[in-house]
């Protein structure tokens, strides 16, 4: 799973893509690579996982090869006019970034291609080996790796139109660009799921995805129903399981991880969720 | 007077079943009660008898008393925009693309059109109690923010931090399109991009008056329905609660309890499996033991950390799949804030 140079992670939201982002992350940290995590959406995530505080807009080092970043729109716009664009000294406050802001937030696509034009752009720098973005999630993630598209619709000609031709080729290619979709064996997670690779597969604008089930539970193979709490919780998770079994066929994931019981912390679970793909991959 | 409970919480911790389950209960106990939900899990909309229904509210077949709805989770606020525009706007709206990419895109649009319609319902005063499945888009949070969030976008913020000023007439945009601002931004785009969405949110702001109005109704009635948080014992799902006992405060009432679903037994906590009980059956119990305690563990530490008050509902082995289901999930949970419900 980490022989591609851009790995976005998505899933709905609650079913552990930050959790599935940081133990990739930190696999491919510990097989040598140069690896950028970025967290996309919300902060706190990705950096709860990795047992940091908040990310900032600069990579930071977490540990050796790993750099870890989180997405802020006005910086990423900043650094896009001021790199690609070749205008020095503006501000993130002064008018031109307002006026973008209100374009970002009025025009399809603008706000998107800033975000997923920031990920492709370390992809192409050669810092990194392999970028790993905790993704938005499934609701979003259509209008994100369309962006390219839909700038292509809205801007007939000029230089932005031809950076999002490159970046469109970027994702459609399968030695490049990976796309994860976790998902839990419940039914509006599946359901979820299900619309997302429907609406992808029929666009057309990233390799299939590979599906990662999480919160998979082992079968108890005793049969026995004792009295009691021991019977009880034989019961519970029989049923449980019983059900996880309808919705893993329906999913047909690539990796299973599995229900942590107990007390975990962040740090903890990708740590886990690392081990379980060093185990299988 | 219709009352009015919002349920909220992040997605698939279980808001459906609990808005459906109260609901039952208290539609049996003679009260017109409507069910409002989004995008239901399909044993739900079975039981609900939704699931061939479209926004209007029906009363169920074996229940008249209880009556549900969906919300259309599609809508935006495209249409209560349009409802407020002069007949010369609305054509050259009709046919603007930034119009329908705006109200798709807008993170509150979806959450203001739920909010909008949820309000519709209180206000029909056709109903004892109202219970609102609120969707969990933005958080869910979205759903009290909209309407003051709409108000700022018609009302022209955008256009002010477009022009970088005072708003201009419709005549001053062909100087405003000469600013240097705009000038850059088109050798960037490589089109007249700023000054069309410039004329487009020129347009929009003819309809602020009817929008901001609509949203002064929809926060009276979403600030006086009582509110309560579901969550899981899950940390992604408390860290939404939370949210809502952090951040409402300033947008609504603060949430008058918080519900965890799937509830573990408490006496599984201590339990300790007899002799000669398998290796398998013993390691089982040990593992939901653990998250029995997890679970015990991460609701003390939110009502001592927030105040709230907790209810539970315990984990079913088998989901409910019909109103009696509903009800007896009700019956065996514990401290339901009834009387906010009306019944007692």
């Amino acid at each position: 799973m980490l022989e591609k140079r851009l790995v976005l992670v998505s899933g709905k939201g609650g079913v552990g893509k930050s959790a599935v982002s940081a133990g990739l992350a930190l696999l491919a940290q510990r097989r040598g690579l140069r690896v950028l995590a970025m967290e996309m959406g919300a902060p706190g995530g990705l950096s709860a996982h990795f047992g940091t505080g908040p990310l900032e807009f600069e990579p930071v080092e977490l540990r050796p090869g790993l750099h870890a970043m989180q997405m802020v729109r006005s910086d990423a716009l900043l650094e896009y006019l001021s790199i690609q664009m070749g205008m020095r000294g503006l501000n993130r406050f002064g008018p031109l970034a307002r006026a973008f802001d209100a374009l970002a937030t009025t025009a399809p696509g603008i706000r998107e291609i800033i975000t997923i034009g920031k990920a492709i752009w370390e992809v192409r720098e050669d810092r990194w080996d392999i970028v790993i973005a905790d993704a938005p999630p499934t609701g979003q993630i259509g209008s994100y790796v369309r962006a390219p598209v839909t700038i292509s619709e809205l801007v007939p000609a000029g230089r932005i139109r031809v950076q999002a031709e490159v970046m469109r080729e970027i994702l459609h290619d399968p030695s490049l660009t990976e796309v994860i979709m976790v998902s839990l064996p419940e039914e509006l997670p599946v359901t979820e799921t299900e619309e997302t690779l429907t609406w992808l597969a029929k666009e057309d604008l990233v390799p299939p995805p590979k599906v990662i089930a999480n919160r998979v539970l082992d079968e108890l193979t005793d049969p026995d129903t004792p009295p009691g709490p021991v019977g009880d919780a034989a019961t519970l998770h029989r049923s449980l399981w019983a059900d996880q079994q309808e919705w893993l066929e329906r999913l047909s994931p690539v990796q299973n991880l599995p229900y942590l019981h107990g007390l975990f912390t962040p740090g903890e679970v990708a740590a886990r969720v690392a081990e379980e793909f060093e185990g299988t991959a | 007077m219709t009352r009015t409970i919002l349920i909220t919480g992040a997605g698939g911790v279980g808001k459906t079943t609990v808005a459906a389950a109260m609901g039952v209960k208290v539609a049996r106990s003679g009260l017109r009660t409507l069910v409002v939900t989004v995008d239901p899990a399909r044993r739900l909309a079975t039981a609900l008898g939704v699931e061939e229904l479209g926004n209007e509210p029906q009363p169920h077949a074996d229940e008249p008393d209880l009556w549900a709805a969906m919300l259309d989770a599609k809508a935006s606020w495209r249409a209560v925009a349009m409802r407020h525009a002069d007949p010369e706007v609305a054509a050259r709206l009709a046919d603007n693309e930034f119009f329908r990419a705006a109200s798709e895109h807008f993170p509150a649009s979806q959450a203001y059109a739920a909010a909008d319609q949820a309000a519709t319902f209180v206000q029909a005063m056709a109903w004892d109690l109202v219970i609102v499945d609120t969707p969990p888009s933005g958080g869910g949070i979205d759903f009290f923010a909209a309407p003051a969030q709409m108000a700022d976008l018609v009302g022209g913020r955008l256009l002010r931090w477009l022009t970088g000023g005072p708003i201009p007439g419709r005549r001053a945009l062909y100087k405003f399109a000469a600013r240097p601002v705009l000038r850059i931004a088109d050798s960037v785009l490589g089109s007249d991009l700023l000054e069309r969405v410039a004329e487009f949110l020129l347009d929009l702001r003819t309809t602020y008056d009817g929008v901001a109005q609509r949203g002064r109704e929809i926060e009276r009635v979403l600030s006086s329905a009582s509110i309560f948080v579901v969550t899981t014992s899950d940390p992604a799902p408390i860290r939404e609660a939370i949210k809502f006992y952090r951040d409402l405060p300033g947008l609504a009432s603060s949430p008058t309890s918080v519900i965890f679903n799937r509830i573990l037994p408490d006496e599984w906590a201590e339990a300790v499996a007899p002799p000669g009980t398998s290796p398998a059956l013993e390691a089982n119990l040990a593992r939901w033991s653990a998250e029995t305690l997890r679970q015990r563990d991460s609701r003390e530490e939110f009502s001592s950390r927030y105040g709230a008050h907790i209810a539970t509902i315990p984990w079913s082995p088998h989901p409910p799949t019909d109103l009696d289901g509903l009800a007896g999930l009700v019956e065996e949970a514990s401290r339901l804030p009834w009387a906010e419900v009306g019944i007692s």
